[in-house]
């Protein structure tokens, strides 16, 4: 009990840089592995389907380093997950230019998305390095006195007062925007996904149907802090839930594809994305941080 | 979307140019663009048209068939084939522009079938000379497929693979369930994502009546275009008559008719004949003289001879749930599992088992053959064409002496006299047959089928001007060049000496592209002197079409662990 107060203690306080690094980089493999198959699908056909798959792999290896030696996280960790969310944003006009070049573009908007490529997911690979954003800001786990001792703070982000605010664990409303606009990409990528499906098992509407509640718990944090501290983190576990059983489904139908296990680099590509449902929890896991963390001002 | 230019006269009337390439096909198509870019004078003569891929293609069984060489020729033997479709092409890109664009290479063992094997004959040259090409035509093309292929010598392809129709996923189900490994989503020379101008695969299914997408490679979109960039010239509806000797034992041109039917002559440094298995013979036969009466190049009788095709029965199974055949590449899957000499069968020799997707057209002439079906009876089976999957047995038929292309007594539209192909099937290519067909059927059984019926036919020509390093049992040395004329190549699919389980088309692009390095290599000595250099040359990377070299992911193959995995699958 004493041990939980005390991790709880360090979260609120933004005392765990290590963690947050180090789910930072995970996720980042998982969406580097995704984004490698995805692009290879694709051929590679432009030189900068590789940025993804090369930052994926930086920024784990910028978590893993920041989780050995905190130092790492202001050289390493912040370039890295800033370069990574450029290239998502990157990504995602990239993925809307290729939809708009399918045959007919934007006016045959639902099979175009359907059949091009998957357009909110560089947005969803640069969650990951959004966490690591956080993570870089933290105060380490070690680390003495005022949340601000020792600290250089960009004069930008000083102005903003961003950068006190988070190390000092105060941005809850901040992670509950983070999570509302995650659950919503992952969301509208399992819609459509799941509709390429036609919906074959109904287990495939659960995303899409809690995919709301989270939003909503995650936007009423917002002005409530009571909703933060009840609603947001039973919807974020859900969430969690969901995505871990829906991991468990993208196996299974990548195993019951024709050739099932002994055809394994084939059928991962081409099946269900297997990790795809890990991304959706990675949203519930935002919004857990959330109801975890301290408000903003207060 | 890609623009290809259409082919402008460049040179004048009556002048001389380097090199004169007889047929711009496969192989033409891919030695033009080579030669032109290298700086050498160069003319393609092409029998057919230079297609016009909007306007002449259309989505039409029907209207493919002007792509076929229809063209009379005589067929006879105890097995005669059908030619025309599905072997010869006709119109710039050739045959290219009709294959099913599957891409495997040939193993390192068809190179020494007589060596392993005791039969046959082995090739003058090894794998691994023509690998570095098979590496440069698969990015060219490029070649869409699995990140590991496992036979032969193991590789991996730098495009990733087509998602699998049902026609797949039968092939992959039965095998999966008979324990026989497979191979999925290619590898064929169609883009499964956009490249440059060119774009990716709508899998609309209209793969072997030209596609029109531009996605399925074929020279005309792939080389064609940068050898006219490049300062070549291609005449299309030019129909090769006669290759002319000249003095001092060297050809000096080619007498060709044009569109209007008038007989035309062009000079050139050196002749380079592309017409495949059976109109290069003939060529060649035609062009006897005083020198040569027995045809071109052929003081040792070999020119004609040792014509092969491989056997492509179709086995046909009917499902229960639909499978829709149209609805992806014909070609997407495969497995050589049955490839190589396996001892304990009773002939030598194998076959790949291959996915096809015949569209009604070509059903309805498939269940005519297998079940004899007609009438009503057939127009039944034909409204159950959603239900029907096709696999094909790609075998491996041992070139032999008596099979051979001659002239027959009638002649085309010009006045030339026509070939006449003369083919019988041997004890070894009826056992692989017959065992090869059970097996397919086996697999189509396994995944499920409830009825399966099969139709014996054939596929792909080659041979009929075998490579060799002993003048007196073949036509040319390992680069093409004819034992007989210093200044007489030939570079097409009618030089393999045998033909492996694998479509040609890529080993025959991969040849044109060695042979374009050594003429390049060899410069003027070609055009000046008789003596002959038979050192290998290096691979020219420098000469692919623009934006082709270094694309794709990295090579597998050049890494250690891609390495290790060969060296344990050879083991």
């Amino acid at each position: 009990m004493r041990e939980t107060t005390a991790v709880d203690r360090l979260v609120r306080e933004g005392r765990f840089q290590r963690a947050l690094s180090l789910v930072a980089g995970l996720s980042s493999i998982l969406a580097g592995v995704e984004v490698a198959w995805e692009h290879y699908k694709g051929s590679y056909s432009h030189r900068v389907m590789y940025t993804p798959v090369l930052l994926s792999g930086a920024l784990a290896g910028a978590g893993v380093a920041t989780a050995i030696r905190p130092r790492a996280a202001r050289a390493g960790l912040r370039a890295v997950s800033l370069l990574t969310i450029i290239d998502g944003l990157i990504g995602f006009g990239f993925h809307i230019r290729g939809v708009q070049r399918k045959p007919a573009g934007w006016r045959l908007p639902v099979t175009n998305i359907i059949m091009g490529p998957p357009v909110t997911a560089p947005l969803l690979f640069a969650v990951s390095a959004y966490l690591g954003l956080i993570a870089s800001f933290l105060r380490p786990e070690e680390s003495p006195g005022s949340p601000l001792a020792g600290v250089r703070i960009p004069p930008l982000s000083r102005a903003f007062g961003v950068v006190p605010e988070v190390r000092a664990g105060r941005f809850q409303k901040h992670l509950a925007v983070a999570t509302i606009l995650s659950t919503f990409f992952s969301a509208f990528e399992a819609l459509y996904s799941h509709y390429k499906n036609r919906f074959r098992y109904k287990v495939q509407w659960t995303p899409i149907l809690l995919a709301p509640l989270l939003m909503g718990s995650a936007a009423a944090a917002i002005p409530f802090r009571w909703a933060a501290r009840t609603v947001l983190p039973f919807t974020s576990l859900l969430a969690i839930l969901n995505g871990t059983i829906g991991f468990f489904y993208h196996l299974k139908g990548v195993v019951e594809r024709a050739g099932g296990v002994k055809l394994k680099l084939y059928n991962l590509m081409y099946g269900p994305p297997v990790f795809a449902p890990l991304l959706y929890s990675a949203s519930g896991f935002i919004g857990l941080l959330a109801s975890l963390m301290r408000r903003e001002h207060e | 979307m890609q623009k290809i230019s259409p082919a402008i006269r460049r040179f004048a009337p009556g002048e001389e140019v380097d090199y004169l390439i007889v047929g711009v096909g496969s192989a033409g198509g891919v030695l033009l663009q080579r030669l032109a870019r290298a700086g050498f004078r160069v003319i393609g003569l092409e029998a057919g048209p230079f297609w016009d891929t909007e306007k002449d293609w259309y989505s039409d069984e029907i209207g493919a068939q002007r792509l076929y060489w229809q063209d009379l020729r005589i067929t006879g033997g105890t097995d005669p084939l059908a030619l025309g479709a599905n072997n010869s092409g006709k119109g710039v890109g050739g045959g290219s522009v009709h294959w099913a664009a599957f891409t495997p290479r040939l193993h390192p063992s068809d190179f020494r079938v007589h060596s392993l094997d005791g039969v046959a004959v082995d090739w003058p040259m090894r794998y691994e000379d023509l690998k570095p090409y098979y590496e440069l035509l698969e990015l060219e093309m490029p070649v869409s497929g699995p990140a590991w292929f496992p036979w032969g010598d193991p590789h991996g392809y730098a495009y990733g693979p087509h998602p699998l129709g049902e026609v797949g996923n039968v092939l992959v189900r039965g095998c999966t369930r008979l324990g026989i490994r497979v191979c999925a989503g290619g590898p064929v020379a169609i883009n499964a994502g956009s490249h440059d101008d060119r774009p990716h695969c709508i899998y609309r299914g209209f793969c072997i009546q030209g596609c029109k997408v531009g996605a399925k490679a074929s020279t005309l979109i792939t080389h064609v275009p940068d050898a006219l960039r490049s300062g070549a010239e291609i005449r299309d509806y030019s129909m090769a008559s006669r290759i002319a000797l000249g003095p001092n034992n060297r050809v000096d041109g080619v007498f060709y008719f044009d569109r209007d039917g008038r007989e035309q002559f062009q000079k050139a440094r050196a002749v380079i004949v592309c017409g495949y298995a059976i109109e290069t013979p003939r060529l060649l036969l035609n062009s006897a003289c005083p020198e040569y009466p027995m045809g071109l190049a052929n003081s040792s009788d070999t020119v004609g001879r040792y014509l092969m095709a491989q056997a492509g029965n179709v086995i046909l199974g009917r499902f229960p749930g639909l499978v829709r055949m149209y609805k992806a590449p014909p070609a997407h899957a495969l497995t050589e599992e049955f490839y190589e000499t396996d001892p304990k069968r009773d002939f030598a020799r194998g076959f790949a088992i291959q996915t096809v997707g015949p569209l009604p057209i070509a059903f309805g002439k498939q269940i005519m053959a297998a079940m004899g079906a007609w009438g009503w009876g057939l127009r039944r089976v034909m409204m159950d064409y959603n239900h029907w999957c096709a696999l094909a047995l790609l075998g491996e038929i041992l070139p032999w002496h008596s099979n051979r292309v001659t002239l027959a007594k009638e002649r085309d539209q010009f006045g030339i006299p026509v070939a006449y192909a003369h083919f019988n099937l041997y004890d070894n290519d009826k056992k692989m047959i017959k065992f090869g067909r059970e097996k397919v059927m086996e697999v189509m059984s396994a995944a499920g089928a409830e009825q399966v019926v099969q139709e014996q036919r054939y596929a792909h020509l080659v041979g009929a001007a075998r490579m060799g390093s002993d003048p007196a049992t073949s036509v040319v040395d390992k680069f093409g060049r004819t034992h007989d004329i210093a200044n007489l190549f030939i570079c097409d699919g009618s030089v393999m000496p045998t033909q492996g389980s694998a479509n040609p088309g890529l080993t025959i692009q991969a040849l044109a592209a060695r042979t374009a390095d050594y003429l390049i290599t060899q410069g003027e000595n070609v055009f000046r002197s008789d003596h002959r250099d038979l050192t290998e040359p290096t691979p020219r990377v420098e000469l692919s079409p623009p934006g082709t070299f270094r694309k794709g992911i990295p090579r597998p193959g050049t890494g250690w662990i891609f390495r290790r995995r060969a060296l344990q699958a050879k083991a």
